[in-house]
């Protein structure tokens, strides 16, 4: 294990954010699902697809050692690109994102848990750059193709810090409701 | 005259943009736009309607019960199915601990510092305020100690010139005037509420099975298994779990919120007497008391043009005379048409124009009540409460009004709540008395079962023909109803008439302006580049446009807030 994420984690949280009803905009609720159904966790990992909860994400984080946020991201990149940052990240590099008309609330929640001696010590985000945000339309190929690489990533950062999380001998097959048939087919197979 | 377009305005749910044209320090004229596209409701249409509420609750990020209960109470109605009392009493405690989070939140989160200046909080006296505030309740977490522990944190924040998130705030405005303890004890308030919102929370996930997405809902009841003699379902240790959450809340919601929001309107009075805007009131009747739902915790009526002498009473959710009365115009919205349809028969096809100040301006719908705009939201309860003479809005509303009076020396009637603060203080009002039916209904949930009823659940069945239904439900808000039509049973047409759609309503084919554009005129605004004044005022209604798009944005692009033009 390397110094760095020498942490006790004993509260980890695992966090969906989108709306499942806006195309790619349910890249996160897409990518616990099925996290949720090819690896399992200790009952330490708290897996929540939390929709579009703007302020009120702050209790899901409240008390929580380590979030991984997933969500989709507005970056200069191609659509179904993965991003992963940190939080220094988030704060430095975009600290007027609460005056964005996307702004889901994550900075504003972070500051008031920093404030009430409540905040995680580790947040990372797992982003995908979005193709389509619009009614109805499913998700695009190329993030429903992300969102393999999002589970493997979201894997990958809670191993490297110790959590036991492996993938399960038998897979659970996940719920995607919101996806028509051929959709989940795909999304079931990616 | 100057012209001040707030886009977006912030510390909302979702997407709202509001022009203003000012003159002598008052707005004049205003307009409210919505400038997301909803109609979430084309989804559900051809759905089976015994999952409309699993889609329906994704409408919105933050109001996701409401909508889950409004959709199957919807079908439940169209197939006049009754349900049993249990499943009452497990949806009413998910609308309790629902509202008890949102209004906190909306209180501290997302209103409060539009009067409180953090900057001011370094000047205060912890001491002083620590006896102030002791004087004022007698909440635990007034200490000085605590206090001290805040004044330093934001001590921190200021003098090292790292406010951040809060760095947009109006500090210093003219129109904020709290003494620097007072703007101390909101704070350390503002802090602490996080900790109750998140019981609140834990209580909808013990009845929900998950939040903020409930599971446990159902044309015909809900899915909570009741077996006294099972680990795995509903049982006297969940039951046990439940009631000390709520009793761990209580005190918050009733000695800190409740304190605050009389504090709040003692210290601003005069924002009594702005704000009023459209005089017409609208609650529907909820918390059913039995199976059949003919009795109800919370009143439901219609008030005309402020006259608290005449309430039209909603006895219940079969009332003929709303169903006849409710229609959505779209001669201002974004849609086409030019005329107003009722839900049942709505249609939803979008017709984006510019924003144009005489046309079409916004994606709000204007819904009408007999051709009248109506508000919603906790005022319009407690205004028909306190006219029809319901005790327990008498008993919360009572306290408030005595509670500023020994603050401030002033009296304060029913008629001043028709203000920016009197929406502010109704909101404390229902918090209070929800505390209190919490425990009420909780008692009502756990006598049913102890006499040996478990049933939750009676199985829809769905006819050959088309059927029409109307749910209601009174959410955090304000009146909800989804209105749908069923044939063989999926949905044929789907409406939503969401507590923001009537208070964000345009103007309609009449020019008749809607709840937050005409509460807005006569709004004073100080200073047009800082407009402070006009958010107080759109705050007060809990604006939730949230049914939107939502994308983290990566690039820190910032949208201009405020133009003056």
């Amino acid at each position: 294990m390397s110094p760095e994420f020498d942490r006790d984690y004993s509260r980890i949280a695992v966090i969906g954010i989108g709306n499942v009803l806006l195309g790619d905009d349910g890249f996160g609720p897409l990518v616990v699902e099925t996290f949720h159904c090819l690896y399992e966790c200790p009952s330490t990992v708290e897996i929540l697809d939390l929709g579009t909860p703007g302020l009120d994400i702050a209790p899901y984080m409240y008390d929580i050692d380590l979030v991984v946020i997933v969500d989709a991201v507005n970056a200069e990149e191609e659509p179904g690109t993965l991003c992963v940052y940190c939080e220094a990240e988030l704060f430095s590099r975009h600290a007027q994102l609460r005056l964005t008309a996307h702004d889901p609330g994550v900075q504003e929640s972070l500051v008031q848990l920093k404030l009430a001696g409540h905040a995680p010590k580790e947040l990372i985000i797992v982003g995908v750059v979005p193709m389509s945000c619009v009614l109805g339309d499913g998700m695009s190929p190329s993030v429903l193709r992300a969102s393999t690489g999002a589970v493997d990533r979201i894997a990958r950062l809670l191993v490297e810090r110790d959590v036991d999380c492996r993938r399960r001998f038998a897979p659970f097959q996940p719920n995607l409701w919101w996806l028509s048939g051929e959709r989940s087919a795909l999304a079931a197979s990616a | 005259m100057t012209r001040v377009s707030i886009d977006p305005v912030t510390r909302i749910e979702g997407h709202l943009r509001i022009d203003v044209e000012v003159d002598g320090g008052a707005v004049q004229k205003a307009w409210a736009s919505c400038t997301m596209w909803r109609g979430i409701e084309t989804i559900l249409r051809g759905r089976d309607a015994r999952e409309g509420w699993v889609f329906a609750q994704r409408f919105c990020g933050v109001c996701t019960t409401v909508h889950a209960i409004a959709s199957v109470r919807a079908v439940e109605d169209a197939l006049q199915l009754e349900i049993p009392a249990n499943a009452q009493y497990i949806r009413n405690l998910i609308l309790i601990a629902h509202a008890l989070h949102d209004h906190i939140v909306h209180f501290y989160h997302l209103s409060i510092l539009d009067w409180v200046d953090i900057t001011a909080i370094p000047k205060a006296d912890a001491a002083r305020a620590a006896s102030l505030a002791d004087g004022y309740s007698a909440w635990t977490g007034n200490s000085r100690a605590k206090l001290e522990e805040v004044q330093n944190k934001v001590n921190g924040l200021v003098g090292g010139g790292q406010l951040g998130i809060f760095s947009h705030g109006y500090w210093g405005h003219s129109a904020m005037h709290l003494s620097p303890e007072m703007n101390l004890i909101f704070f350390a308030h503002y802090l602490e509420a996080l900790e109750f919102q998140r019981k609140a929370c834990q209580v909808v996930g013990i009845l929900g099975g998950k939040t903020p997405h409930i599971q446990n809902m159902a044309v015909g009841g809900v899915m909570n298994a009741i077996n006294l003699n099972s680990l795995a379902t509903m049982n006297m240790d969940r039951l046990g779990t439940l009631q000390s959450l709520l009793l761990d809340l209580i005190p918050f919601v009733q000695q800190a919120y409740f304190v605050d929001t009389c504090l709040l309107a003692a210290s601003y009075p005069e924002w009594f007497h702005y704000g009023r805007g459209v005089a017409n009131y609208l609650a529907v009747p909820d918390l059913p008391l039995d199976a059949k739902a003919t009795q109800f915790a919370l009143p439901g009526g219609v008030i005309v043009d402020g006259s608290l002498g005449s309430v039209l009473p909603i006895h219940d959710w079969r009332d003929e005379k709303f169903r006849d009365s409710v229609a959505e115009d779209v001669t201002h919205a974004w849609y086409r048409g030019d005329g107003a349809l009722p839900p049942w028969k709505g249609k939803t096809e979008p017709d984006y124009t510019d924003f144009q100040e005489n046309g079409k301006y916004t994606w709000v719908k204007a819904p009408r009540y007999n051709g009248r705009p109506m508000q919603v939201g906790p005022l319009s309860n407690i205004l028909v409460g306190y006219a029809t003479g319901h005790s327990l809005t008498r008993k919360w509303t009572d306290a408030s009004f005595n509670k500023i009076s020994a603050v401030h020396g002033s009296k304060t009637t029913p008629e001043d709540l028709q203000s920016t603060m009197g929406r502010h203080l109704a909101r404390g009002i229902r918090s209070s008395m929800l505390c209190d039916l919490a425990l009420e209904h909780w008692q009502l949930l756990a006598d049913n079962i102890l006499r040996g009823d478990d049933t939750t659940f009676n199985p829809p069945q769905f006819p050959s023909h088309e059927i029409a239904g109307v749910g209601m439900h009174e959410a955090p808000r304000g009146g909800l109803s989804h209105w749908v039509m069923i044939e063989k049973g999926n949905f044929s047409n789907y409406q939503a008439v969401v507590p923001t759609t009537w208070n964000a309503s345009p103007r309609d084919a009449k020019g008749v302006p809607g709840p937050y554009e005409s509460s807005l005129i006569g709004n004073p605004v100080s200073d047009p580049a800082k407009p402070l004044e006009v958010l107080r005022t759109v705050h007060s209604f809990d604006p939730c446009m949230a049914c939107s798009c939502h994308t983290l944005d990566a690039s820190g692009r910032e949208i201009a807030q405020v133009k003056v033009l």
